[in-house]
């Protein structure tokens, strides 16, 4: 019995791939000319499958916030958030968020990944609280639960009703009674872009007494009228109880958070082991999300910018008689046949000069098949030029993409 | 006589009704097929059919005890002990 052969069945598919041809799993990019270009294997492509949905990666502001963070704080801070690693940086950056969010207090984690882990294994004991998460939550929210050892229940994605159902069979039952119940869910899902229905989720919270935590890793930035994210798009930002987010897409760095109101969530710094057992965001990465927030505070233009190209592009799509997986928005899905076809779609596309994201069973919900566009603020009208036609050569030459035409 | 108590086992024939359309290869299904290994369902798939199953009965299997869960056999067990539970 070898350690290895439980890879075996997923190893040959990753191969398959590499054998085809183009592996989507380990495409590098040799070179980084901007925020929407790259060059592969000597050719350059226009990125459209990143979370840089604001474009700041290459902002003056921020490059150089993050260059005087190394010089005068150094290159890492060897030491973690909890023991020897909490720099005036940390703190200044928790503030900021706190104000712009709009919640009392904040904690920085390392990534977005530990925030929710440490969050959510920290607030959840086994015995003494049950969780319940989205069905198409992040690995990370998943992975929290796991960590916690709570009793985890599932229900079904965007479903207020389901929800309901499964809170009120624990409410008749008295293995449960005076157990605490925490709600997770995300604002814009990652990989078709579809939005939670947040207020509804928050009157079913409530009425079953049970806590909202809110992951906004991939709508913090885009959605709402200042950028805070879906819950502040639905008017209820002031009433959920968790608020998590990451700095890896709209802020352009590396790092994470939770925002709340509850004094409580303080506790966390001597409660989430992801928080106290790993060293603390980089000066430069600190200093890199901090700059990015301000632009994003700063500038309404980013948001009107980045949904003016979503628009765009997803009206194109629908016109090639291309089936999208959730209306206009920065994450634009484009749902395939099958694993086959999604492979072959992804490939034409890379050789057209444009990137995208291929996901397919067992990473994606309800066992599908999609290529995943993200658009970027940043994105010119000559790159969308390039990724609409590349599409329209795709539809032309895979019939079996379209739905209509 | 594992097989005449199969039988009378309604919450297994539902499971294996709910299983069919997953079972590519056309496995026979007993109490002792491994969801995973010998009906290659992914993890994720698993947890969507528990929903199915979920649903038909009026109860909530947490993600705990399904990842504890490997045979037929395991899940009809958690069934019929959610169901003495939440009675
Ligand atoms: C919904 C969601 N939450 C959290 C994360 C983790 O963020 P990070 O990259 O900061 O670890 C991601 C991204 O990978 C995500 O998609």
């Amino acid at each position: 019995m070898s350690l290895f052969d439980k890879f075996q069945k997923n190893a040959v598919l990753y191969n398959a791939l590499s054998e085809a041809g183009r592996n989507p799993f380990t495409v590098q990019m040799d070179e980084i000319l901007g925020p929407t270009r790259a060059i592969v294997k000597g050719k350059e492509i226009v990125l459209a499958g990143t979370n840089n949905y604001l474009g700041l990666t290459f902002r003056e502001e921020v490059v150089s916030a993050a260059q005087a963070a190394v010089a005068e704080q150094g290159a890492g801070t060897t030491g973690s958030r909890f023991a020897n690693g909490t720099y005036a940086s940390h703190k200044a950056l928790e503030r900021a968020l706190a104000a712009f969010l709009g919640f009392s207090r904040c904690i920085v984690f390392s990534t977005g990944y530990q925030a929710n882990l440490g969050a959510i294994s920290a607030l959840a004991a086994p015995g003494k609280d049950v969780i319940f998460i989205d069905a198409d939550c992040h690995a990370c929210i998943y992975d929290g639960c796991q960590l916690s050892g709570a009793e985890t229940v599932r229900f079904r994605h965007n479903s207020p009703e389901d929800l309901d159902r499964r809170l009120s069979r624990l409410d008749g039952d008295e293995k449960y009674a005076g157990m605490g119940k925490l709600v997770c869910i995300e604002g814009m899902y990652s990989m078709f872009g579809d939005v939670a229905p947040a207020k509804e989720f928050l009157d079913v919270a409530r009425r079953h007494g049970a806590y909202l935590f809110v992951d906004e890793a991939h709508s913090f930035g885009v959605y709402g009228e200042s950028g805070r994210g879906v819950v502040e798009a639905q008017g209820v930002i002031d009433e959920i109880d968790f608020y998590s987010g990451t700095f890896s897409k709209s802020l352009v760095s590396i790092g994470g958070f939770v925002a709340s109101n509850h004094p409580e969530l303080d506790y966390l710094r001597f409660s989430a082991r992801p928080y106290m057992f790993t060293a603390s965001p980089s000066p430069a990465n600190v200093a890199a999300a901090t700059a990015a927030l301000q632009c994003i505070a700063a500038e309404p233009d980013l948001r009107k910018r980045v949904w003016a190209n979503a628009r765009r592009v997803h009206e194109a799509f629908t016109q090639l008689g291309l089936e999208t997986c959730a209306p206009p928005g920065p994450v634009i899905a484009v749902k395939l046949p099958d694993r086959e076809t999604a492979f072959a779609a992804w490939s034409f596309l890379i050789d057209k000069g444009v990137y995208v994201n291929l996901a397919i069973p067992p990473g994606t919900p309800n066992a599908a098949s999609i290529l995943r566009l993200s658009v970027s603020a940043a994105h010119t009208n000559d790159d969308l030029d390039i990724v609409i036609d590349a599409y329209g050569a795709m539809a032309e030459t895979f019939a079996q993409a379209r739905v209509t035409a | 006589m594992a097989d005449i108590q199969e039988d009378d086992d309604l919450v297994f024939h539902k499971i294996c009704a709910l299983l069919e359309p997953l079972n590519h290869k056309g496995v026979k299904l007993t109490r002792d097929t491994d969801l995973v290994a010998d009906l290659e369902i992914d993890s994720v798939s698993v947890l969507d059919i528990v929903m199915d199953i979920e649903d038909n009965y009026d109860l909530s299997i947490p993600v705990n005890t399904i990842s504890e869960t490997r045979t037929i056999g395991e899940l009809v067990d958690a069934i019929h002990a959610l169901k003495k539970q939440q009675a």
